[in-house]
């Protein structure tokens, strides 16, 4: 009772913005209920022509780069050792873990038979994308957590594992990147099985290649959102000097990306490329909106400096990077004299849900667990006073030697 | 892949002579008969033309689609029979999570339901839009034309072949497609000179005869390379990758460490000069 009314009054504190987004996030719940009450057909407007719809295409295929933060700041600042960029981590951490808790939720949710989701992990077929994916997102999810408890043990005193996390900060960064290359790239091999149904503007052999390079760039961007975004309405300290570094890197890997991109639609699409207006269309917004635009923009010298236009930029890419991936998973599936796919309201309240959610945990954890007063150097890392005698006279001997 | 180690050629294949039918449906009504398949409520010309049900679904795993076209001003119809091709490299067996397809050394591609996560994944691969899913069920599986496994095991023929009255011949793979080619020499007039799923998709265990040139029949164009190949292009790198990655990045770790233990020994002994002078 005491520990409810405690919850709520909490509660009862929070912005409003807060509160709606907690509506938000119900009324997904509510209507996953529903859905799997009545099942798939019934609640969504997919069907034998479309089996995958908006929570393939969003929920899975577009939040995965999305949440590329995690391992793209992990490789930059850990394995590259740019230590002054350790205040980004955190946060990034934490998106990338709730992005991809999220994803599993989204994939469970589009199953037919969610309850047999473990089966994957005994009924290896090594010639199935899903099967890499799956067993990807599984370890990843489970990395991400572990990482994850950092701050948690470091708000709740608990040295032991801390010690344990710590050392193993550097394992996990490049156990992170070995992962998620393989997963982000693998969700481009999915739709190679889409020989005659991909369209030619996207369909190559080197799509897995463009979906890794990609998630990249998009990864270091929304580092850059976030950032902004949270120094803006959260009140933290404005990072827009670390965010520079970023800026740096982010037009190489999207100049290897866009090389990569042309080369791959001048020789290695097998077929007419401009047949479908509206296709042209989608792809030339991709194109100019999530890609020169924003290198032009990250060529500049201003942007090392100027907040306002690396949120900018930041936001440019990542909205290309949706419209990519919907063209891939969704747009240019669509067949010549099919009616089109729409999402219907319970597949889009889900949705809806589901970004929701990932930014109202952001904003909780953010409250309760300390992720953005993180500097390495302050951080006490002493251990409990039972195992001290043991440290300390450990300690006494490698000094005096 | 127990698939790799079948010899095609030997494996049950239906030879399907669009010229020769007529388009009776008697082959649709055996296949719900012998798999008890609802029958579905439908009202004509709700599909693209004359056919009833207007496309393959849950209930429906083969059905004759009817096409209308003009011949010396005279109106005339084709016919086609959908089914499941039974692919000899087949997309939807190589991109199941779960292995819930194969591809029988007899030749029918079969699903065991007890598998299946219910993915969809073979709805998107399968290149002919042959698996359905159960859109009906709260908890769904996916549907399809079986090869009539359970006969063909036992040494009969598939259902929908034993109640054509003319069009469906079966029998070994390389023994129709010999009598395809017998049958188009002997009337060049009567045939398109392709055979349907001689090498579609690598070759399928469904071949087609036809009058028109395939497209205006309805045939999907489809790529000659078996599909898994594209997928698995990308594939056969990941163990490689994922090694590559792991010992690039521990490499280029242990490196940059190194770079900056080497500069913070050098500016301790500096200070320590500093402060001994
Ligand atoms: S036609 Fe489709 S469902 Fe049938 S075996 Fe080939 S890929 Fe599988
Ligand atoms: S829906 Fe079932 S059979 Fe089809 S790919 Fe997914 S798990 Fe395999
Ligand atoms: S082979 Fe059997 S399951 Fe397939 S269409 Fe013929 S009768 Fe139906």
């Amino acid at each position: 009772m005491t520990a409810a009314r405690i919850v709520m009054n909490e509660i009862k504190g929070y912005h409003r913005f807060i509160k709606f987004l907690m509506v938000l996030v119900g009324g997904a719940a509510l209507a996953s209920a529903v859905r799997f009450i009545f099942g798939l057909g019934a609640t969504t407007n997919l069907n034998d022509l479309y089996p995958w719809g908006l929570w393939i295409s969003f929920d899975v295929v577009t939040a995965v780069p999305l949440a590329a933060g995690a391992f793209t700041i992990g490789i930059v600042a850990h394995v590259f050792h740019i230590k002054k960029l350790e205040p980004l981590v955190r946060p990034a951490i934490v998106t990338g873990f709730l992005g991809y808790s999220l994803v599993c939720v989204g994939l469970l949710l589009d199953l037919g038979q969610p309850q047999r989701g473990p089966y994957v992990l005994f009924n290896w077929n090594v010639h199935s994308p899903m099967f890499e994916v799956s067993m990807c997102v599984m370890a990843y999810t489970t990395v991400l957590f572990l990482e994850f408890l950092h701050p948690v043990s470091e708000r709740f005193g608990w040295h032991i594992p801390l010690r344990l996390l710590r050392t193993l900060e550097l394992p996990f960064a490049i156990l992170a990147a070995m992962i998620s290359t393989l997963h982000q790239s693998t969700l481009g091999t999915f739709f190679l099985i889409a020989v005659d149904k991909l369209h030619n503007l996207w369909y190559n052999p080197l799509l897995p290649l463009q979906f890794w390079l990609s998630a990249i760039f998009t990864g270091l961007s929304i580092v850059i959102f976030e950032a902004s975004l949270v120094h803006k309405y959260m009140g933290q300290p404005d990072e827009s000097d670390l965010l520079a570094t970023l800026t740096k890197i982010i037009p190489w890997i999207m100049g290897v990306y866009m090389l990569v991109k042309v080369y791959a639609l001048a020789s290695l699409s097998h077929g007419p490329l401009f047949d479908r207006p509206v296709l042209t269309a989608l792809f030339a917004v991709e194109v100019i909106v999530g890609l020169l635009i924003p290198f032009g923009m990250f060529l500049t010298k201003r942007i090392r400096t100027d907040k306002q236009m690396q949120l900018r930029a930041a936001s440019f890419v990542i909205a290309g990077l949706v419209l990519n991936r919907f063209n891939v998973s969704m747009f240019a599936m669509h067949q010549p004299g099919q009616p089109a796919y729409f999402p219907n309201f319970i597949e889009s309240v889900v949705t809806i849900g589901i970004i929701a959610a990932h930014i109202l945990f952001f904003v909780l954890v953010a409250k309760y667990f300390p992720i953005f007063e993180h500097h390495p150097e302050a951080t006490d890392y002493t251990i409990p006073d039972r195992f001290r005698k043991i440290e300390k006279h450990g300690h006494g001997v490698a000094s005096e030697a | 892949m127990s698939s790799s180690t079948i010899d095609y050629g030997k494996t049950k294949t239906f030879l399907i002579d669009t010229t020769k039918c007529t388009g009776c449906r008697g082959c649709q009504v055996a296949c719900k008969q012998w798999n008890q398949l609802k029958g579905e409520k439908t009202t004509f010309f709700t599909g693209e033309g004359y056919q009833n049900p207007p496309q393959m679904s849950e209930f429906t795993f083969t059905r004759v689609k009817f096409k209308d076209y003009e011949k010396h001003g005279q109106n005339e119809f084709a016919f086609y029979k959908e089914m499941c091709m039974h692919c000899n490299d087949p997309a939807c067996a190589s991109v199941c999570p779960v292995g819930a397809f194969h591809k029988t050394p007899e030749g029918p591609v079969i699903y065991n339901a007890k598998k299946c996560i219910g993915c969809r994944f073979c709805m998107v691969a399968c290149p002919f839009g042959v698996p359905k899913y159960e859109w009906s069920k709260a908890f769904p599986l996916v549907k399809k034309c079986t090869g009539c496994y359970s006969r063909v095991k036992n040494g009969l023929h598939p259902a929908c072949a034993t109640a054509c009255p003319t069009a469906i011949t079966y029998g070994s793979r390389d023994e129709m497609l010999k009598e395809a080619e017998k049958r188009m020499a002997a009337k060049p007039d009567r045939y398109f000179k392709v055979v349907y799923g001689k090498e579609e998709a690598g070759g399928t265990s469904v071949l087609y005869l036809t009058q028109q040139p395939l497209d205006e029949l309805g045939f999907r164009p489809v790529t000659k390379r078996p599909l898994p190949s594209y997928t698995w292009q990308a594939l056969r790198f990941v163990p490689g990758i994922f090694l590559t990655v792991g010992g690039t990045l521990s490499l280029v770790t242990w490196f940059q460490h190194r770079k900056d233990r080497v500069r913070r020994e050098e500016e301790e002994r500096n200070s320590r000069k500093e402060g001994n002078q």
